[in-house]
C-alpha cells in the first residue's frame, strides 16, 4: 500500500496519473474505514487550491478541503451562508468535524449529509479539475448518481472548491436537523432553506430535504406555493402538508416509520423556512 | 474475626467515616486517566495464538456435517475444534442448557459451531471461511408468545413447552382486594433486550501449562463462580483453574459471568495446543452474541382505594430468554417481584414466564430487570393518581415503604429513608412550583443490598488483612473493583479500623490464586457484605498487632489512631512489630482474617422472606420539555436522591449516580435490540444508540444518610439501585408534558408523537 501526501495540486494530479486508476483521493478520511481499504491513497488535505474561504467574483469560494469545524467557526459563513454554518456545526461529532471536509461530505454522497443539504439550498456550485487539467462547474445536486455514489470518481478528478452567492439584503437561509440523539446519529430528516425577499414578497426560494432521493431533494411544489407570496399571508399548514405530500421517503426499523418521516419533513420544512424568513427580514 | 449470626459484636463498630479527601481511590484511577491501564484486549503473551469462532448463520438448524479438513491444511492454523473433537458437558447457571460447542443443532444466529486457533487473526478468519458446514434449517420461533403456544417448535428437547422458568405467586387476597377496590387501573408495558454496552468488548487469554494448570486472564465481576463452572465443564480440579483479572473496561452486570463460551473455548484451544490463546469479541459480536438482558412484557393491574391507598397488584409477565438461559430466570424473578416492596401493597398476584426463542441468549444486567418493573409500575401509579385526582408525589408518600416494615414478600426493612428521598427529590426538582411548560415525573425504587439468595449455604464473604514488613497493610479479598469504587471503600473501612492513612492500605483481589473465594461483584454485595468482611479482618489484625507489640515490648500496648503506644507513652513503630513477628515465626506475616456470615435468608418455598442483608432506596424526579409537533423531548433535569446508608466514598458514590442515571437515560430513551427474523439489526454503536455526552441531562444528587444496623459503618449498596428509578421518572415526566403515555421503552420521539396524536401521523 502507498500513502502519498501531496503538497501541490500538480503533485496530486501526477500521482493520480501514474497510479493508473488505482489511487484514490482522500482529505479528511473519516469514512475511509467504512469500506474496503484502498491500496493507494493520495492525501490532498494540504493542497493549497482546496483550502481556505475567500471571495471571488461576487461568490464565496470555499475550499473542498475546508473542515466542518472551520466552516462552523467562520464568521463570513455564519453571516452570509447561515444554512451552511448551522449544518457544519451539527455534522457527526467534534472529532468528525475536525477531520471531515466539505468536499468529502458531498463526494461520499451519503443521502442525508448535513453540509450537502445546506449547499444545495444555497445553490452552490462545485468546481472540479480532471487529470488533464480541464475544469468544470456543476451544481451540487447534479453530482449524485445513486445512494452513496457521486459522479466524481476521485481516481480521475479532484473537487477543488464550492461557489456560493453570499446572502444579500433581503436574503436569508437556515438549516435544521432531526436526529434520534444529539450527536453521532444519522438524521431522520434534515432540511435547509434559502429565501430572497423584495418588498416583502418572496422572489426566490429553495427548500431542500433529505434523506429522500440520492441527492438532497428540492421540494418543488412547496417552492411554487411560496414563490411570489407575502410571508405574513402564508398558510403554513398548507405548506407543511404540501411538503410532506410531495416528498419520497422511506421507513426503516433502525430509524423511523415512513409515515413519521413524512410528517417530520412537513414540520421541518415549515420551521426551516420560517427561520430563513426571519433572517431575510432582519437584513431588510 | 468471624462474625456469624447471633455473635455479639463488642463495640468495635464506629460510624466515623474517613474525610472525603482521605479516600484512597486506588491505583487504577490514574492509570486510566493517563492511558496506562491495561485491559483484557491489551494482553500480549509470547507465542500467543488467536482464537476465532465459527457461528451459525441460521436461527434454528440441524448440523448435518462439518468438514474442517480444508481449514486445517491452511498455513498458520494450529487447532480446529468442533463438538466431536471435545468431551462435551452440558452446563448452565440456572438451567442446564448449554454446551461448549453446538453438537447437532444450532438455536440462534451466532451459535458456536467450531473454533479455530491460528498464529494471527487473519489466518484464523481465513480458516473459518474454509470450514464447510452443512445445515438443515428448521422452523424457528422468535416471539415468546408464539414459543409458548401449543405445538410450537421445541428449542430444547429436554425442556418442554419452551419454558425456561416460570412462577405463580399470590400474597394476601388479591381477588377480594380487586372486588373491594374503588379504582382498578391496568396497562401493558414492554421493554426490549438491552446490552450493558461496557466500553471494552470481552477478551480473554487462556494458558494451560504442562502440569495441567489452567490460567485465564480476563476481567470478571465474579471470577470464582466462573472458575466453578469452568472446572466442572473442563473436568479440572477446582484448584487448577486460576483467573487473573486485568483492569475491567466496564461490567454493569454483564461481566458477572462474562462470556463463558469464550473462556471455555479459549481454554480448550490452549489445552489442545499448549500455547496461550487469546480471544476477544468484536463489537458486532458483543451485540449479536454477547448476553443482553431479557426483553419483557408486563401486563399490570392495580387496585386502589379512593384516597389513593394501594390495595393490590396483579402482574402477568412474559420475558424473552433467547436460545440459552444463563441468569435469565433470576432476572425474571427480580423483575417480577422486587418492585412490589417499594410501596405497601398487601395483596399481590404474579404470573411470570421465561420463554425460549431462537434469538440471542440473555443473561444479566445491572439491577436485574428492576428497572423494567419500575417503568411499568411507576407509570401505572401515575395513571391511577390522575384518575383519582391525586398528586403523584402525594400518592407515593402515602404508600411508600418505611423502616420497620416487613414488605409483602417478607423483606425486613431495617433502615429506610424512602419518604425523605421522595420529599427531597420533589424539593430539588421544584415539585410545588412546577413550570407549566414542562413535564414532571417522580419515581421510587428499592433494591437488595447484599442479596443472599444466590447460595443459601455460602452467602457472606471473607477477607485477610496482612501487615507487610514495611508497615503497610494489604487487604486480600475476592470482591472486584471494576470502576465502581470497591478499592476506595475497602481501604477506607480498613483504614478506619486500624487508624491508618488510607494510602497505606492496598487491595489485592484480582488473582484467584491469592484472593479468598468470593461470590463477586453482584447483587450490591461489595460494600455491604465484602466490606464487612474487610472490617472484621482489620479488627482481627488490630488485635494481633496489639498482642505482638505487647509481647515485643513486654508491656501492654494499645493501637490508637495508627500509633502503638504503651501506658507510659513509649511508641513502637508498626514496621518493628511486623518484623518482630516475621522473625519470631520465621516468615509469617501478621494476618487478620475476617469472615462475615450474614443472617440466614429465611424464605419459604414461595420465596417469602428476607432475602438480603439490607435494602437501598431511591427516588428520582425528572423535568422534560416536549415538542408536541414532533414528539421530540429534551430532558432538562434529573434529580437523584438515595438512601444508601452512610456514604463511605463520596467521590465514587457521586460517580455511580452520574453513570447510573446516564445509563438509565440510555435504556429509557435510546437503547434496545431490534430483530429481523432472529437477526440483530442494530449491532454497532452507530445503530445501538447509547447516550453521547450531549444527551446527558443535568443530573443532581443527594444522599439521605441513614445508618444501617447491618452494613459496615452503616453503609448500604448503591451501584444498581441508582439506575432503577430513571425509566419511571422519565416516562411520567414525558407523559405529563405530552398529555399522553408511551408504554414501550425506549421512549422515542415517534412513539411520543403517536401517543399525542393517538397513532396518527397526519394532523
Amino acid at each position: 500500500m502507498s500513502y502519498i501526501i501531496a503538497s501541490t495540486l500538480e503533485q496530486a494530479i501526477n500521482n493520480l496519473k501514474t497510479s493508473d486508476g488505482r489511487a484514490q483521493v482522500i482529505a479528511g478520511a473519516t469514512d475511509l474505514f467504512l469500506e474496503e481499504f484502498p491500496l493507494e491513497l493520495v492525501d490532498i488535505s494540504s493542497v493549497p487550491e482546496i483550502l481556505g474561504i475567500s471571495r471571488s467574483k461576487g461568490f464565496l469560494s470555499i475550499g473542498a478541503g475546508v473542515t466542518h469545524a472551520e466552516t462552523a467557526a467562520s464568521s463570513v459563513i455564519c453571516s452570509e451562508a447561515e444554512a451552511l454554518s448551522e449544518a457544519s456545526l451539527q455534522v457527526g461529532s467534534p472529532q468528525v468535524r475536525n477531520m471531515g471536509t466539505l468536499g468529502g461530505n458531498v463526494i461520499s454522497a451519503a443521502p442525508a449529509a448535513d453540509a450537502a443539504v445546506a449547499l444545495v439550498a444555497l445553490v452552490a456550485k462545485a468546481s472540479l479539475i480532471d487529470l488533464d487539467g480541464s475544469s468544470r462547474e456543476v451544481f451540487i445536486e447534479d453530482l449524485y448518481t445513486d445512494y452513496n455514489r457521486s459522479s466524481v470518481d476521485s481516481k480521475f478528478e479532484i473537487l477543488l472548491r464550492f461557489l456560493i452567492k453570499p446572502a444579500q439584503k433581503g436574503e436569508g437561509s437556515a438549516f435544521l436537523r432531526f436526529a434520534p440523539r444529539a450527536a453521532l446519529a444519522l438524521p431522520l430528516v434534515n432540511a435547509a432553506a434559502r429565501v430572497r425577499l423584495a418588498n416583502d414578497i418572496i422572489q426566490e426560494v429553495r427548500v431542500v430535504v433529505a434523506p429522500s432521493k440520492p441527492a438532497p431533494t428540492r421540494l418543488l411544489e412547496t417552492e411554487k406555493l411560496l414563490h411570489g407570496a407575502k410571508p405574513d399571508l402564508l398558510t403554513w399548514q398548507k405548506i407543511e402538508y404540501t411538503a410532506s405530500s410531495e416528498v419520497e421517503v422511506r421507513g426503516s426499523m433502525l430509524r423511523c416509520s415512513e409515515e413519521y418521516r413524512r410528517h417530520l419533513v412537513g414540520v421541518l420544512a415549515r420551521r426551516v423556512l420560517q427561520r430563513a424568513l426571519v433572517r431575510a427580514r432582519k437584513v431588510t | 474475626m468471624i462474625l456469624v449470626p447471633g455473635h455479639k459484636e463488642k463495640g468495635f463498630i464506629s460510624n466515623h467515616k474517613p474525610p472525603e479527601n482521605k479516600v484512597n481511590q486506588g491505583p487504577d484511577l490514574w492509570a486510566k486517566v493517563a492511558g496506562r491501564a491495561l485491559y483484557g484486549i491489551d494482553l500480549q503473551f509470547p507465542g500467543m495464538l488467536c482464537g476465532k469462532i465459527l457461528r451459525s448463520p441460521h436461527p434454528h438448524a440441524r448440523i448435518k456435517r462439518i468438514d474442517t479438513a480444508g481449514a486445517a491444511a491452511l498455513p498458520g492454523v494450529r487447532a480446529i475444534l468442533t463438538a466431536s473433537d471435545i468431551k462435551q458437558k452440558r452446563y448452565g447457571i440456572v438451567v442446564q442448557d448449554e454446551l461448549p460447542l453446538a453438537a447437532d443443532r444450532v438455536r440462534y444466529i451466532g451459535d458456536e459451531v467450531a473454533v479455530v486457533a491460528a498464529v494471527d487473526e487473519e489466518k484464523a478468519l481465513r480458516a473459518l471461511e474454509a470450514i464447510k458446514v452443512e445445515y438443515e434449517t428448521l422452523p424457528a420461533v422468535f416471539e415468546p408468545g408464539a414459543a409458548l403456544a401449543r405445538g410450537a417448535v421445541q428449542i430444547h428437547d429436554h425442556i418442554p413447552g419452551n419454558i425456561a422458568w416460570q412462577r405463580e405467586l399470590e400474597r394476601g387476597n388479591p381477588d377480594r382486594a380487586f372486588r373491594e377496590a374503588d379504582l382498578v387501573v391496568e396497562n401493558t408495558f414492554s421493554i426490549p433486550s438491552i446490552h450493558p454496552t461496557y466500553l471494552e468488548p470481552i477478551a480473554c487469554l487462556a494458558l494451560s501449562d504442562y502440569l495441567g494448570n489452567l490460567t485465564v486472564h480476563t476481567a470478571l465481576q465474579a471470577p470464582d463462580m466462573v472458575r466453578e463452572i469452568m472446572a466442572y465443564v473442563l473436568d479440572l480440579p477446582f484448584s487448577k483453574v486460576r483467573i487473573v483479572g486485568p483492569i475491567m473496561g466496564g461490567g454493569f452486570g454483564g461481566r458477572v459471568y462474562g462470556n463463558l463460551k469464550l473462556y471455555l473455548l479459549s481454554s480448550l484451544l490452549a489445552q489442545r495446543t499448549g500455547l496461550p490463546v487469546k480471544m476477544q469479541l468484536s463489537r458486532e459480536e458483543e451485540f449479536s452474541i454477547g448476553r443482553p438482558m431479557i426483553a419483557a412484557e408486563l401486563k399490570i393491574k392495580m387496585a386502589l382505594r379512593r384516597d389513593g391507598t394501594f390495595l393490590a397488584r396483579e402482574s402477568e409477565i412474559i420475558t424473552d430468554n433467547g436460545a440459552y438461559s444463563a441468569q435469565a430466570p433470576w432476572v425474571t424473578k427480580t423483575l417480577s417481584e422486587r418492585n412490589d416492596s417499594v410501596y405497601r401493597i398487601p395483596n399481590i398476584r404474579t404470573r411470570a414466564c421465561l420463554a425460549y426463542t431462537n434469538k440471542v441468549p440473555t443473561a444479566q444486567y445491572r439491577a436485574y430487570g428492576n428497572q423494567a418493573a419500575n417503568f411499568a409500575c411507576e407509570s401505572l401509579i401515575d395513571q391511577a393518581a390522575a384518575k383519582l385526582g391525586l398528586d403523584p408525589l402525594a400518592i407515593r408518600l402515602k404508600n411508600c415503604t418505611q423502616a420497620g416494615d416487613t414488605t409483602v414478600h417478607g423483606l425486613k426493612i431495617k433502615s429506610c429513608a424512602l419518604k425523605d428521598c421522595l420529599k427531597e427529590a420533589a424539593a430539588m426538582i421544584g415539585w410545588s412550583n412546577r413550570n407549566q411548560n414542562y413535564g414532571y415525573g417522580i419515581s421510587a425504587a428499592i433494591h437488595a443490598s447484599g442479596s443472599l439468595v444466590a447460595n443459601k449455604d455460602f452467602r457472606g464473604a471473607s477477607a485477610r488483612a496482612v501487615l507487610e514488613l514495611d508497615g503497610r497493610v494489604t487487604i486480600f479479598s475476592g470482591e472486584q473493583d471494576y470502576g465502581q469504587g470497591t478499592y476506595g471503600v475497602f481501604t477506607s473501612i480498613a483504614a478506619e479500623v486500624l487508624g491508618l492513612e488510607p494510602g497505606l492500605i492496598s487491595l489485592n483481589s484480582r488473582d484467584s490464586l491469592v484472593a479468598p473465594y468470593s461470590q463477586g461483584a453482584l447483587a450490591n454485595r461489595q460494600t455491604t457484605i465484602g466490606g464487612r468482611a474487610v472490617q472484621l479482618a482489620a479488627v482481627d489484625l488490630k488485635q494481633m498487632i496489639e498482642r505482638a507489640a505487647s509481647e515485643m515490648a513486654g508491656k501492654p500496648i494499645k493501637m490508637e489512631r495508627g500509633c502503638l503506644k504503651s501506658a507510659d507513652g513509649s511508641i513502637i513503630e508498626l514496621r518493628a512489630v511486623a518484623c518482630y513477628h516475621h522473625n519470631r515465626t520465621s516468615g509469617l506475616n501478621l494476618t487478620g482474617v475476617g469472615s462475615y456470615v450474614p443472617p440466614l435468608a429465611e424464605y419459604d418455598e414461595t420465596g417469602y422472606g428476607n432475602i438480603s442483608v439490607t435494602y437501598s432506596f431511591a427516588a428520582h424526579a425528572a423535568e422534560v420539555e416536549v415538542d408536541r409537533e414532533t414528539g421530540a423531548y429534551n430532558i432538562k433535569r434529573i434529580v437523584s436522591v438515595h438512601d444508601s446508608g452512610q456514604i463511605i466514598n463520596p467521590l465514587s458514590a457521586g460517580g455511580q449516580v452520574y453513570g447510573g442515571v446516564t445509563q438509565g437515560v440510555g435504556l429509557s430513551c435510546y437503547e434496545g435490540y431490534l430483530f429481523d427474523k432472529g437477526r440483530v439489526v442494530n449491532k454497532t454503536l452507530a445503530d445501538y444508540r447509547i447516550p453521547t455526552a450531549l444527551d446527558v441531562p443535568d443530573i443532581t444528587y443527594h444522599f439521605v444518610e441513614t445508618t444501617d444496623p447491618e452494613g459496615p459503618l452503616g453503609a448500604k449498596g448503591l451501584g444498581e439501585v441508582v439506575q432503577v428509578p430513571v425509566p419511571g421518572a422519565l416516562a411520567n415526566a414525558v407523559a405529563d408534558a405530552a398529555g399522553a403515555r408511551v408504554t414501550a421503552l425506549p421512549i422515542t420521539a415517534e412513539k411520543v408523537y403517536r401517543a399525542i396524536t393517538k397513532g396518527e401521523c397526519r394532523s
